[in-house]
């Protein structure tokens, strides 16, 4: 590991909440002016944290803050994998990681509101997971490796073979921003629900832990979409913008769907297009390399 | 020395069996530990004793011979008694034709003039799987049985234990043992075995289901023994290495796919499943022992044993569709139990039809990694099936949802569990690094693919919402853990042995693996262990990388911890709480108490038995006619 390495580490940890949380305060801005309001100031969610560091450290499983650490630390990790090209399959199962500490984080607290969110984000999973790999198969099928470095011996971008991929990761990415319609794990919106679902027992640090988990997150999940197109690096921050304003949209445009509906969307739509692409990598044997 | 080890691992068990039986119920803690040690020790003998061929040839090979025919006899008989007596007719008329295949078979095959042990480093793995699991979890059994008898009013622990050791000697003889006709007769002990074990409770359901075992495995044995007359009277080969030689790969397809077709009925493939699901009825030792360490793990041993043969065949194309499949719709009815040891049931099968995925797929790497994750399988699967059974003597119910709050009651049991259970879906652990191999092996095959992308997002499913319910706190205390050592050393043990193996998944490949490829296909995969990454050429898994951060987390946790003092407080019940009684009662519409209760979800409409097992048994039986017909017709 070089200095080079350090330096992008440091860059990650340090840059990856920074951005993170700009998005969530663009994102909040956004929604307030769809909505008629004039909305908080972009960095409402860095004075929240700052808040909610300084509250009680209210717990109702002593251990229930283990998980957001798993959570937040598996977060970075897969963020750091992505920065570092690693191999896409294991970037994902990375991530399961964190998604699991967070459902089982819910769950550990043993609140009934909290462990129908957990419930209902365990079925998220299973919406989205699969897509996930099969992204993580285009990829290989296309460059021939798991192993995302071989990105950067492309010249045509990915999302000119896996257009379907695209359009079902856009879902997902929907249902990992927990923005409506998919958004009933635990939500942003008060109107959608009375009790803040998986996160319920959660608040000071615990839940400031979990807010500075998001903004990884979101860095990670837009640079997921920044693949697509990573041969350009502003056209790929193009479309991981588009991702996030397509998500935003969606978000206010949408009410709350029932998570049968998501698990029937995904499975049968999502799922069929995004193998169907995959089948079709397979029959045209194209090589980006 | 090899062979006096080799005689050592298939007499000690015996030795064991008949000492149980000899020997006071007091005793039965002794012994078993004992049988642990020497089990243990023995098993890594053979591992130091290194690989080879070993004859047993002249007049004692002679003796030997008549021991096989007397014991073969005797099955037969055992065989033709129980099923007479219990009037289970299917079984009789299998046994019927056993017994006329045999009869043929003694007169048609050539007579081999000695019998030959290979031990190989597949062998020398099994062995360390049998030996040392499965004698952890007869001395996990000395803490058990007293209390399972008490409450089922039994007294039969003689047979049980008996049954037990002899299970072990005949799969000591079965993974060591390189003649087919031998190899023939430990195949058939265990099915005997099992039936023995799985009816052990002699009520109606549990003669039912040992039956039911038992006719499916003589199916199974039926095959096998045809493609031993086939092998014998076509081919003139009596060695199950000789087999392998991937010269003969065409000519041999049709006696290889019988040769399968009996491994999946041993392994429960579908449509075969049912038995391994009955055999749950059994006291939770015997299903830790069928599940991880004897019994399925024979079917997919012979299985990988027979890869040369199938290896880049259309016949291996079929097999691991066939074993995908099996794969995904174990793991879609896995999703819809809430019984615990019918949810590990159904993860077993699932695991094992990946296992058999990855030998039909063929290449080095994924052959590889079927042997890997039939290591892991069996330590994770041990592990999780006693833990099954100590929660069950703890909050007397395998129901998942019962078990919520199992922190509380029996911490250090629910760590336990859960780390049996993240080990089989989450990064670092060695179950998800060889199901990473495999998926990643499988890209070369679009159905393969898509089958193991969704039963692995189904698995985590159904491990998660399991893991999460055993995670969560809850209010009520009414259940006490006891700490005996012989039950909770073979849990700390298979604890410890799933991180250790984990951590060094790499130096076991490098000695056991890697060198078995080599013999079986002639190369070895390219994989490299360097900088804690295994890494081959179309991927790499940081296994280090995510240990260190795993650690780091923990650490990050116990340093923060006091940073903020935590402050318990109860549930948030909208304000409509009743604290004085109990901390989930709420305040309901009309002013009364009542207990809030939440279930995870199953999706019983969705992926219930009712709905996938008829869909199961006919594309599983269809996938194996298409197979029968492709080696005919080719």
């Amino acid at each position: 590991m070089n200095s080079l390495d350090i330096a992008k580490i440091v860059l990650v940890l340090i840059g990856a909440p920074i951005l993170g949380c700009l998005l969530a305060g663009i994102d909040r801005r956004l929604t307030a002016r769809l909505q008629g309001r004039v909305g908080p100031p972009i960095l409402q969610p860095y004075y929240d944290v700052m808040k909610l560091f300084q509250k009680d450290n209210m717990v109702v499983n002593e251990s229930q803050n283990l998980y957001v650490v798993l959570y937040v630390v598996f977060v970075i990790l897969s963020l750091l994998m992505l920065v570092f090209d690693a191999d896409i399959l294991m970037i994902v199962f990375v991530y399961t990681v964190s998604s699991v500490a967070l459902v089982v984080g819910g769950m550990s607290t043993g609140s009934p509101y909290a462990r129908i969110g957990s419930s209902r984000e365990i079925m998220a999973i299973l919406s989205y997971e699969p897509i996930l790999i099969l992204y993580a198969l285009a990829i290989y099928l296309l460059t021939g490796t798991f192993k995302l470095s071989a990105l950067n011996n492309t010249t045509t971008p990915l999302l000119m073979y896996i257009p379907l991929i695209f359009i079902s990761m856009m879902f997902v990415m929907n249902i990992k921003f927990k923005k409506s319609p998919f958004d009933y794990s635990t939500s942003h919106h008060a109107h959608q629900e009375l009790v803040k679902g998986m996160l319920t027992e959660y608040s000071g640090p615990g839940l400031a832990g979990i807010e500075i988990g998001h903004f990884y997150e979101y860095v990670f999940l837009l640079g997921l979409m920044f693949l697509f197109w990573k041969v350009n690096i502003i056209i790929g921050l193009l479309v991981a913008l588009i991702a996030f304003l397509f998500v935003i949209i969606m978000d206010n445009i949408t009410a709350r769907v029932y998570w049968q509906w998501m698990l029937k969307i995904s499975w049968t739509i999502l799922l069929i297009i995004s193998v169907v692409n995959v089948l079709y990598l397979y029959v045209a044997k194209i090589k980006l390399i | 020395m090899l062979k006096t080890t080799i005689m050592l691992l298939i007499t000690a068990p015996i030795l064991f069996s008949f000492l149980f039986v000899a020997l006071g119920k007091s005793l039965y803690k002794f012994l078993a530990w004992a049988f642990f040690i020497v089990g243990a020790v023995s098993s890594i003998m053979l591992v130091l004793d290194g690989t080879g061929k070993v004859e047993v040839a002249g007049s004692s090979f002679a003796l030997l011979e008549n021991i096989v025919l007397i014991l073969e006899v005797l099955i037969i008989l055992f065989v033709f008694y129980v099923s007479a007596k219990h009037k289970n007719w299917p079984t009789l008329a299998l046994i019927a034709i056993q017994t006329v295949i045999a009869a043929y078979s003694y007169m048609t095959i050539a007579k081999v003039e000695s019998v030959s042990f290979n031990i190989d480093q597949f062998s020398q793995v099994m062995i360390l799987i049998v030996n040392i699991i499965g004698t952890a979890i007869i001395l996990f059994a000395t803490g058990y049985m007293d209390q399972y008898e008490k409450h089922k009013h039994l007294n039969r622990q003689k047979t049980f234990y008996f049954t037990m050791s002899f299970f072990l000697a005949a799969m000591n003889g079965l993974v060591m043992v390189d003649t087919l006709g031998w190899l023939y007769l430990f195949w058939e002990i265990t099915t005997l075995c099992s039936f023995v074990l799985i009816a052990y409770n002699q009520d109606e359901e549990s003669i039912n289901n040992g039956f039911r075992a038992l006719a499916l495995n003589l199916i199974g044995g039926i095959t096998f023994s045809l493609a031993l007359i086939m092998l014998s009277t076509k081919f003139d080969i009596s060695n199950l290495s000789a087999v392998g030689t991937s010269s003969t790969a065409v000519a041999v397809a049709l006696p290889v796919i019988l040769l399968c077709i009996a491994g999946f009925a041993k392994s429960a493939q579908m449509p075969f499943q049912s038995w391994l699901l009955g055999a749950m009825v059994a006291p939770t030792p015997v299903s830790a022992l069928l599940h991880s360490s004897t019994m399925v793990n024979a079917g997919v041993f012979l299985i990988i044993k027979l890869v040369p043969a199938f290896a880049n065949t259309p016949l291996g194309i079929a097999i691991a569709i066939y074993g995908s499949f099996t794969f995904v719709m174990c793991s879609a009815l896995a999703l819809s139990q809430r019984n615990a040891k019918r949810v590990l049931a159904y993860s077993t099968i699932a695991n094992l039809g990946l296992i058999i995925a990855s030998a039909g797929i063929g290449t080095p790497l994924a052959v590889a990694a079927a042997i890997m994750l039939l290591l892991f399988h069996a330590i994770s699967k041990a592990l999780l099936f006693l833990c099954t059974g100590e929660i069950e003597h703890t909050i007397g119910s395998k129901d998942i949802e019962d078990m919520s709050g199992l922190i509380k009651k029996a911490p250090f049991l629910t760590m336990l569990a859960s780390l049996g259970m993240i080990s089989m879906l989450l990064p670092p652990f060695g179950v998800l690094l060889t199901k990473w191999v495999s998926m990643e092996v499988a890209s070369s095959n679009p159905i393969v693919s898509i089958f193991l992308i969704l039963g692995s997002a189904l698995t985590t499913v159904y491990y998660v919402k399991w893991l999460g319910t055993i995670l969560s706190s809850s209010m009520d205390k009414n259940a006490v853990q006891h700490l005996k050592p012989e039950t909770y050393f073979p849990l700390s043990l298979l604890g410890s042995l799933i991180v250790v193996t984990s951590i060094l998944v790499f130096s076991i490949y490098d000695y056991f693996i890697k060198p078995q490829i080599a013999t079986l296909l002639n190369i070895a995969p390219t994989v490299s262990g360097q900088g804690g990454q295994f890494s081959s050429e179309i991927g790499a898994f940081a296994y280090a990388v995510i240990f260190i951060v795993l650690a780091l987390a923990i650490l990050i946790y116990f340093a923060t911890k006091n940073m903020f003092t935590p402050r318990p407080a109860g549930y948030y019940m909208c304000g409509e709480n009743n604290l004085e009684k109990d901390k989930l009662m709420f305040r309901n519409g009309i002013g009364s108490y009542d207990k809030s209760s939440v279930s995870n979800i199953y999706l019983q409409n969705i992926f219930g038995e009712n709905k996938l097992t008829t869909l199961g048994y006919v594309i599983s039986i269809l996938l194996i006619v298409i197979a029968l017909v492709e080696v005919v017709v080719v």
